[in-house]
């Protein structure tokens, strides 16, 4: 048994003789919240469907919990809960009967019905039909949905799309405190950055249908290194001065900037911008934000 | 499988789906009751003999052309609740079998035709009652006969539109399909008998309706393993 709660293994889906998703290899820990990043259209829900059963993939393999999904499908789906876009419901029943409709499938105690909606805190409003929901509820109604079975993996794809900035924080706090709580490995996807960023500890992102950068959060954030901006007057002449002088410093015809390093060597940088005389107007500090490396990463396409 | 069916059962609670059950067996016994009302001199006096079979005999006619309608409707609506809301996907990310959930769906369907053919049977004794039939005279096996058999020959009719409201997501195919259906099946004594919608009418050169209901059975379970294993294949949009 390999260490992955969840290991695709070059999942690739072809649709029309396109590759949607081609080489995916994800890699998902225990304890996980691994956060599924790409922009809208980049594969993050085929690829979510190959790993529920929904599409099988055109090339590669699928190992859930050490065991191959093609062969073990519904015992590895016993011990999964998900929520795949937008939540699916049966809109003339009630809540309460929504589950009971999927309770009688997974065959769990009646009693697990009243704990999820605790947990989802919809218990007030169970006994109303489900097409008076709001978006959050019926998001909310999704979570509970696939709470019922007691996953070990809970895979939730958008989790907060379309829902508002309350009913956002609502949901990330539900699902930050999950791992803890149930010890659940949380796979959830998201184009938002942002979002990601707040409560996953390891990132995938795609784009294209391809996997371009995995690792844990901290990572990412390395490489969101802050820079020095320099505004200065004739910066074209600084910048070759600044050189000259062996400081690493950028000139996009723009601005000027600079590596962020100790602040004696950004003392020393003014001062010699001082002595050759330039105008000194402005040093800031820019730090470079996840969503520019995100956007330089997916190649500026992402709708963020 | 009890799950499965038991969570199909829950699922169509509100939807109107009891309600066509009932009223398929009802308006036919309705209009029966008005047939034999208006002219009941006339009636009476043609079946004189056998007054059970004159009925049965009405009854049958009209129950027919309101089993295949019925077959397509019934079909259209169960598929429909996971349609709507997309719900399949949900559906089939838990652990269930695929082929277990689309035999759930027929059995539904069979289940609830059944339902319907019994309130049929139930209807015409009660409409007999009351037009005055003699109560000893009830031809009660073939009473039976002739309100089960049609049915259990019309199974690969309701797999068939099962199989169709399932795969398609836009109803009006698999509905224009069971009307269609329902037209040709009323003209149906006058195909070949291979023709799966002569055999309700349990007509065949042997002249043994048995031989109908044995082909409706037989295509209705090749039918129901086709369909198994299409849709235990198929990827979920």
């Amino acid at each position: 048994m390999s260490k992955w709660i969840v290991e695709t293994n070059q999942l690739t889906k072809k649709l029309g003789g396109k590759a949607v998703v081609s080489d995916v290899n994800l890699r998902i820990k225990e304890g996980d919240i691994y956060g599924f990043l790409g922009p809208n259209g980049a594969g993050k829900t085929t690829t979510i469907r190959m790993l529920l059963g929904l599409a099988k993939p055109t090339y590669g393999h699928v190992h859930i919990f050490g065991h191959e999904l093609a062969r073990k499908r519904i015992e590895i789906l016993r011990k999964v809960g998900s929520l795949v876009e937008y939540p699916s419901f049966y809109g003339h029943l009630t809540a309460y009967d929504n589950l009971e409709a999927v309770r009688r499938l997974l065959d769990v105690p009646r009693s697990r019905i009243d704990q999820v909606l605790e947990v989802v805190r919809l218990t007030k409003e169970a006994r109303r039909a489900v097409k008076g929901y709001s978006l959050g509820m019926k998001q909310r109604l999704g979570i509970a949905t696939a709470l019922l079975g007691q996953p070990q993996l809970l895979v939730l794809d958008e989790p907060t799309n379309g829902l508002d900035p309350a009913g956002i924080l609502e949901i990330r706090e539900l699902i930050k405190r999950m791992p803890q709580e149930h010890g659940v490995t949380i796979l959830v996807s998201s184009h938002l950055l942002s979002e990601i960023d707040q409560m996953a500890n390891r990132v995938g992102i795609i784009t294209k249908g391809k996997m371009i950068f995995q690792d844990e959060t901290q990572v990412l954030r390395q490489q969101a290194r802050s820079r020095i901006q320099l505004a200065v007057s004739e910066p074209e002449e600084a910048w070759r001065m600044l050189l000259a002088h062996g400081y690493h410093v950028d000139w996009d015809r723009q601005q000027l900037t600079a590596e962020l390093t100790d602040d004696k060597a950004v003392a020393t940088m003014v001062a010699a911008l001082v002595q050759h005389e330039f105008a000194v107007y402005r040093v800031q500090e820019e730090s470079a934000s996840l969503e520019q490396i995100f956007l330089n990463m997916t190649g500026g396409e992402g709708s963020l | 499988m009890r799950g499965i069916l038991a969570s199909e059962l829950l699922k169509i609670r509100g939807k109107m789906v009891w309600f066509l059950v009932v009223l398929g067996p009802v308006g036919v016994i309705l209009l029966q009751a008005v047939n034999f009302g208006l002219r009941y001199d006339y009636l009476t006096d043609q079946y004189a003999d056998d007054l059970w079979g004159g009925l049965i005999g009405n009854v049958v006619t009209l129950a027919l052309p309101t089993l295949l309608i019925g077959i397509a409707i019934l079909a259209s609506m169960a598929a429909g609740i996971e349609h709507q809301t997309n719900a399949w996907k949900q559906l089939l990310a838990l652990p269930v079998s695929r082929s277990a959930v689309f035999a759930g769906k027929a059995l539904l369907h069979v289940l609830l035709l059944f339902v319907s053919c019994t309130l049929m049977l139930i209807g015409t004794l009660a409409l007999g009652f009351v037009l005055g039939f003699d109560a000893g005279a009830i031809p009660y096996g073939r009473l039976a006969e002739l309100v089960y058999y049609p049915f259990l020959a019309a199974l690969p009719l309701m797999v068939l539109q099962v199989w169709l409201s399932i795969t398609m997501a836009n109803q009006a195919v698999p509905l224009t399909v069971g009307i269609i259906g329902m037209i040709v099946g009323m003209f149906g004594s006058r195909f070949d008998d291979w023709v799966p919608y002569k055999w309700p009418h349990l007509i065949n050169a042997a002249g043994e309706p048995l031989y109908s209901v044995a082909c409706g059975i037989g295509l209705g379970v090749v039918l129901l393993l086709i369909g198994m294993l299409q849709f235990a294949g198929k990827d979920v949009k």
